[in-house]
């Protein structure tokens, strides 16, 4: 099943306001609370098609936790939203150039949210 | 660095505090600190270091709970994991601001604080920037020192590329 998702947020309430939206459109999720786990998470599972990342966490960032992603060749079938308050567009141009398909600013609207996902998820699987 | 003139940056993060408390539906107004009721309680705080060539400091956010629950309408997480990204999200929208001038900061990840009367007391006599809602109240300060001869300038430079706006989304 092309439903699951991977958050990674530091914040615990940012998670579960990204969850709420997501389950709520039919998806399913897992945790990380920084990049550190994220990896894991994408290392240990490989049923993980899509994930909301944010940019700025302690002991892993969102965009070194990519370039780790990339050097294992995982990220070019993953649908990676980018979720941070930073708008920098040398930050953006960076998570391009690692493979992210989209960048949101927070705060967000959930329902923006999961229709940038739902697309990202069918580009990505129709790429695939 | 020295200490500078504030007012320029005062006057973004007030615009950025009300455009925040806006985003979550919150209408907030400012008040002057003669008008901060001493029973109501400072109850979470939260603070975000940056640092950069031109500029360094901390922003703090301290809220009542009536005001901060009145931002997370779900009652997700925790009221001190909240008040920490929100501080997170406020000092996004001054960085994107600052670098619509040509400034650039980098952040920190935010620290929580909580407690019974937290005290509004910044370094330097600077005084908090005080907000009050329907219910409850907010207040922002940001404690700065400029890099010397360094002046937040007051338009933006030619040829600077504007960041990706608070709540937009952009797809590659």
């Amino acid at each position: 099943m092309d439903k699951k998702i991977l958050i990674v947020d530091d914040s615990a309430t940012v998670r579960q306001q990204v969850r709420v939206a997501l389950l709520g459109a039919g998806f399913e999720i897992v945790e990380a609370a920084d990049g550190v786990e994220g990896l894991q998470a994408l290392t240990e599972r490989d049923d993980i098609v899509g994930v909301v990342c944010d940019v700025n966490m302690p002991r892993m960032g969102g965009l070194e936790m990519l370039e780790l992603v990339k050097a294992r060749g995982r990220l070019a079938a993953l649908a990676v939203l980018m979720l941070t308050t930073e708008g920098q567009p040398a930050l953006v141009q960076r998570a391009k150039a690692l493979g992210a398909k989209g960048w949101v600013v927070k705060p967000f609207k959930p329902e923006l949210l999961v229709a940038a996902m739902r697309k990202l998820i069918a580009v990505c699987g129709s790429a695939a | 660095m020295r200490s500078p003139d504030n007012r320029p940056i005062d006057n973004l993060v007030y615009d950025c505090s009300r455009e925040l408390f806006a985003a979550y539906t919150l209408d907030m107004h400012p008040r002057s600190r003669h008008d901060f009721p001493a029973s109501e309680e400072l109850a979470l705080c939260g603070v975000m270091g940056f640092g950069g060539k031109q500029m360094r400091g901390a922003l703090v956010l301290a809220t009542t709970r009536e005001a901060l629950e009145q931002t997370n309408p779900g009652n997700f997480g925790s009221q001190r994991d909240w008040v920490c990204e929100l501080a997170n999200q406020l000092v996004g929208r001054v960085k994107n601001r600052l670098l619509l001038l040509g400034v650039e900061i980098l952040l920190a990840t935010p620290a929580g604080l909580s407690g019974e009367n937290l005290c509004p007391t910044p370094a330097k006599l600077r005084s908090p920037q005080i907000f009050a809602a329907a219910r409850g109240f907010a207040c922002v300060w940001i404690d700065c020192e400029f890099a010397d001869g360094f002046e937040l300038p007051a338009v933006p430079p030619a040829g600077i590329e504007a960041p990706v706006a608070e709540g937009d989304t952009v797809m590659f």
